[in-house]
């Protein structure tokens, strides 16, 4: 039995659905180098509004440059997600289906409240759906 | 092994502790659940300061690490290295020859493997014979601890932010 097998849930949801795996949450090494890649340009407006995001899950470190490997974990996790629904915001991409592996249990329980009210805000006013991959299975949770 | 309670700085981390009490991991039968908010510091708790102090005084330890995509790998690798017959897919046999041949270990950390196997007691299993001490990061309000709690005391161990002042973040850890 496998323990991790991303190979096997990019095969069976890679075509429909986003997924955020918490061991690949980022393919570069800070924020502001995501957003870059993202919107192919220097969003100053977005990386100030997700560092302001952050503040709200005592991130209060975060800084668009600084690099991945001084967050921590579960912080990695929550700056992925606000990443993800800035940009879903920006570029109103509506009915996105997000699948999160390994990203909730990896986040305290305050603020995994915190972002799945952000999620269902989300869901409200994009359609956006929230799926969880746990083991070999997904399930809807918003 | 213990951690006396006091102030423990860990400069390049910006982190601050404060140990309200004296953390003893020698004793043997006890399981430490680290709680707390992300950021606290929990992980870097176990890799600054708990694992140099085991290896300081020589205590052998197995640690899964937040991040176990590496770690398989590494694994497969130091167990065909020693000559171990480790099998293709099954990542749990993997586990389990590793365990199997660590037999020297008496401290075992585990920092989220919950989120992995939210029902892990199989660890517990085929690792009490010879674990001295358990030391479990996790998010989870239910751990299984009926798994554990026959034959190791449970010992919750809160990490909790104080104040970020700018550089440094203050973070009271305290037992019970």
């Amino acid at each position: 039995m496998a323990i991790y097998n991303l190979d096997a849930i990019l095969k069976t949801y890679g075509d429909g659905y986003l997924i955020l795996d918490f061991n690949h949450l980022f393919i570069s090494s800070s924020i502001r180098e995501e957003i870059w890649l993202l919107q192919r340009m220097d969003d100053d407006a977005m990386t100030k509004n997700i560092m302001h995001e952050a503040e709200e899950f005592d991130i209060h470190d975060a800084k668009g440059s600084k690099d991945f490997d001084t967050y921590s974990g579960g912080q990695k996790a929550i700056l992925a997600c606000l990443l993800i629904t800035a940009v879903i915001r920006d570029q109103k991409i509506y009915d996105l289906k997000l699948l999160l592996s390994n990203v909730l249990d990896s986040i305290s329980h305050d603020n995994r409240s915190k972002l799945l009210t952000k999620f269902e805000a989300m869901r409200a006013t994009y359609g956006m759906k929230l799926f969880a991959h746990k083991k070999d299975h997904i399930h809807e949770i918003l | 092994m213990q951690i006396k309670k006091g102030k423990y700085r860990l400069e390049d981390r910006g982190l601050n502790f404060t140990v309200c009490n004296d953390l003893d991991f020698e004793n043997r039968g006890n399981c430490f659940y680290f709680r707390g908010g992300n950021g606290f510091g929990k992980t870097s708790f176990l890799e600054k300061i708990i694992i140099p102090r085991l290896k300081n005084d020589n205590i052998h330890y197995i640690y899964i690490g937040q991040d176990i995509r590496i770690q398989l790998y590494t694994l497969r690798a130091l167990l065909s290295i020693q000559g171990i017959n480790v099998p293709n897919n099954d990542e749990i046999e993997l586990l389990r020859l590793w365990l199997n041949n660590s037999k020297s270990a008496t401290v075992f950390i585990m920092d989220e493997f919950d989120k992995y196997f939210p029902d892990y007691g199989f660890i517990f299993d085929w690792s009490d014979s010879f674990i001295r001490t358990y030391i479990i990061v996790t998010h989870l309000s239910y751990s299984r601890p009926d798994a554990v709690a026959e034959k190791y005391r449970i010992c919750n161990v809160r990490f909790e932010l104080i104040n970020f002042d700018g550089r440094f973040k203050h973070v009271r850890v305290k037992q019970g």
